[in-house]
C-alpha cells in the first residue's frame, strides 16, 4: 500500500526533475529520459500491477505537461513495460551490456513510434528528428541506464523494506 | 482462479486505457481535461520553483564573478532591441499594407488587443514535443487558441490552459501551422514547424520570388493570429524539387532556449 502512496509524488518529482535540472545538463538539447529507464526497471523488477501503474502514470504526467498528442506517451510507456515484463522471465536482466542495448532499442522504438502517429495520421515526416533528437537520446540513456538500474534498484528496495515493516 | 490471470488483466486494462486516451486526443486534439488541468496545477509550482532556483543561482554566478552592471545593461540593450526590432516590422508591414490598398480602400487603424503578461515556469528543450508552460491560466483570461508573442515575435498558441497555468505550442512543433506571408514578395503559404530543424514555408507557388533574408510574418488570415506578426526570416529558397511549390525554410525569430517572459494576446472578441 505505501508504494502507492509514494508512486504519485516520486513520479512527479522524478518527472520534474527530468524537465528541469537534468534538461539543462545538455543544454536542452538531448534529454535524459530517467523516466523511461525506471519503466524498463520496473518491467524487470516490478509485477505487472505495481510496475504497470507507474508505467502509466509517469506517461500520463510527460504527456499533460510536454506532449501534443495526449496518451501518446502514456501508451508508449505502458507498452514498453509489457514487453520488459513479458521479456523479464527469459533473460538475465542485471548484465550492463544487456541493460544498455536493452534501453537504447526502448527510447528507439519511443521514436519510431512518434515517428509513425505522425507519418501515418497527419503526414508530416518528423525522420530527421530521429536522427538528430531520438539517437543521441537513446545512446545517452543507454550509457547511462546501469548506473540508473544501480539507483533504482537501491530506491525499489528501500520502499519494499518499508512496505515490509 | 483469479490471481493466476491478475498480469494478463491489468496489462489489459492499461494498454486498453491509454490506447481510449490516445484515439480520443487524436479524435478531438486540444481537448482540455479535469486531470491535465490537476497535473498542471501540481507540478507547474514545484517546476516553477526548481526554474527560479536554478535561475538565480546561474544569474548570481554571471553577476557577480564576471562582468558586473555589463551584463544587466547588455541585457536591457537586447530587449530594447528587440521590441525596436518589433515596432520598425510592424511599421513597414503597415507601411507596405497602406501604399497598396491606399488607392482602394480607406483602411481603419489596426486593433491593439489587449495583452496577459505571462513567465514561463517550464521549457523542456530536448523533448520531441515543443511546448512549454506559463504562469497564466483561465483565471486570467487565457482561453485555448489564443495567440503568444514576445518582442521578438510569434511565440506559439496556447493550446491547454487550467485554472492558473497554460501551455503553449511553440510555432517550431511540427504540429504548428499558421497561415503566414513573405513581407517582401507578398507569397502565401502556411508555415509548418520543424522541430529542432528549421521551419518550412508550405505551399509557395513557384511562380512566386522568394528572396533568402525576406521577412515572414502572420497573414492575419485563419482568425487565430493578427496580421503582420514577425514570425522569422528566410533562410533557403529553392526550386529544384518537381512539384507545384517551392522548398522554403524559414529561422524563427524567437530564440525559443532563453524565452522567459511571454504576452497572450487576447485577440477573441468578448
Amino acid at each position: 500500500m505505501a508504494y502507492f502512496i509514494v508512486l504519485p509524488f516520486f513520479a512527479v518529482l522524478l518527472v520534474v526533475l527530468q524537465r528541469t535540472l537534468l534538461d539543462l545538463v545538455f543544454g536542452g538539447r538531448i534529454g535524459i529520459e530517467v523516466s523511461l529507464i525506471l519503466v524498463v526497471w520496473a518491467g524487470f523488477h516490478l509485477d505487472m500491477l505495481r510496475g504497470g501503474v507507474l508505467a502509466f502514470f509517469l506517461g500520463f504526467l510527460l504527456d499533460c505537461l510536454s506532449g501534443t498528442i495526449m496518451g501518446l506517451t502514456t501508451f508508449v510507456y505502458v507498452m514498453l513495460f509489457v514487453l520488459s515484463s513479458l521479456l523479464s522471465p527469459r533473460v538475465y536482466g542485471e548484465r550492463m551490456l544487456f541493460i544498455m542495448a536493452y534501453v537504447f532499442l526502448c527510447v528507439m522504438l519511443e521514436g519510431l513510434f512518434i515517428f509513425a502517429v505522425y507519418w501515418f495520421i497527419y503526414g508530416t515526416d518528423v525522420s530527421e528528428s530521429l536522427l538528430r533528437t531520438t539517437l543521441p537520446q537513446a545512446l545517452v540513456a543507454g550509457v547511462l541506464s546501469p548506473a540508473v538500474f544501480t539507483l533504482f534498484n537501491r530506491l525499489g528496495g528501500g520502499v519494499y523494506a518499508g512496505e515490509a515493516r | 482462479m483469479f490471481k493466476k490471470y491478475l498480469a494478463v488483466i491489468v496489462a489489459f486494462i492499461l494498454i486498453a486505457v491509454s490506447l481510449v486516451i490516445l484515439s480520443q486526443s487524436l479524435r478531438r486534439p486540444g481537448s482540455p481535461g479535469i486531470m491535465k488541468k490537476l497535473v498542471f496545477e501540481v507540478t507547474a509550482p514545484v517546476e516553477r520553483g526548481i526554474h527560479s532556483s536554478v535561475d538565480s543561482v546561474g544569474g548570481a554566478w554571471k553577476r557577480y564573478l564576471f562582468l558586473v552592471g555589463l551584463e544587466e545593461e547588455n541585457r536591457e540593450l537586447r530587449k530594447t532591441i528587440a521590441a525596436l526590432q518589433g515596432e520598425v516590422n510592424y511599421y513597414r508591414e503597415m507601411s507596405l499594407e497602406g501604399s497598396r490598398l491606399r488607392k482602394v480602400l480607406a483602411l481603419e487603424d489596426s486593433t491593439v488587443y489587449p495583452t496577459i503578461a505571462a513567465r514561463v515556469v517550464g521549457n523542456e528543450g530536448s523533448s520531441p514535443f515543443r511546448t512549454i508552460l506559463i504562469n497564466r491560466g483561465s483565471r486570467d483570461g487565457v482561453k485555448d487558441g489564443l495567440p503568444v508573442i514576445s518582442p521578438d515575435g510569434v511565440v506559439g498558441r496556447v493550446i491547454e490552459a487550467s485554472w492558473n497555468y497554460a501551455k503553449i505550442l511553440l510555432v517550431t512543433d511540427y504540429n504548428s501551422n499558421i497561415d503566414a506571408l513573405v513581407q517582401g514578395s507578398r507569397a502565401q503559404g502556411i508555415l509548418q514547424g520543424g522541430g529542432q530543424r528549421l521551419s518550412r514555408l508550405k505551399y509557395v507557388q513557384r511562380t512566386e520570388e522568394v528572396k533568402v533574408g525576406e521577412t515572414v510574418v502572420t497573414s492575419g488570415l485563419g482568425g487565430m493570429f493578427p496580421k503582420g506578426l514577425m514570425l522569422g526570416t528566410v533562410a533557403r529558397a529553392d526550386k529544384k524539387d518537381p512539384g507545384l511549390f517551392q522548398t522554403i525554410e524559414v529561422v524563427p525569430s524567437v530564440d525559443f532556449s532563453k524565452i522567459e517572459e511571454v504576452l497572450v494576446l487576447q485577440t477573441e472578441k468578448e
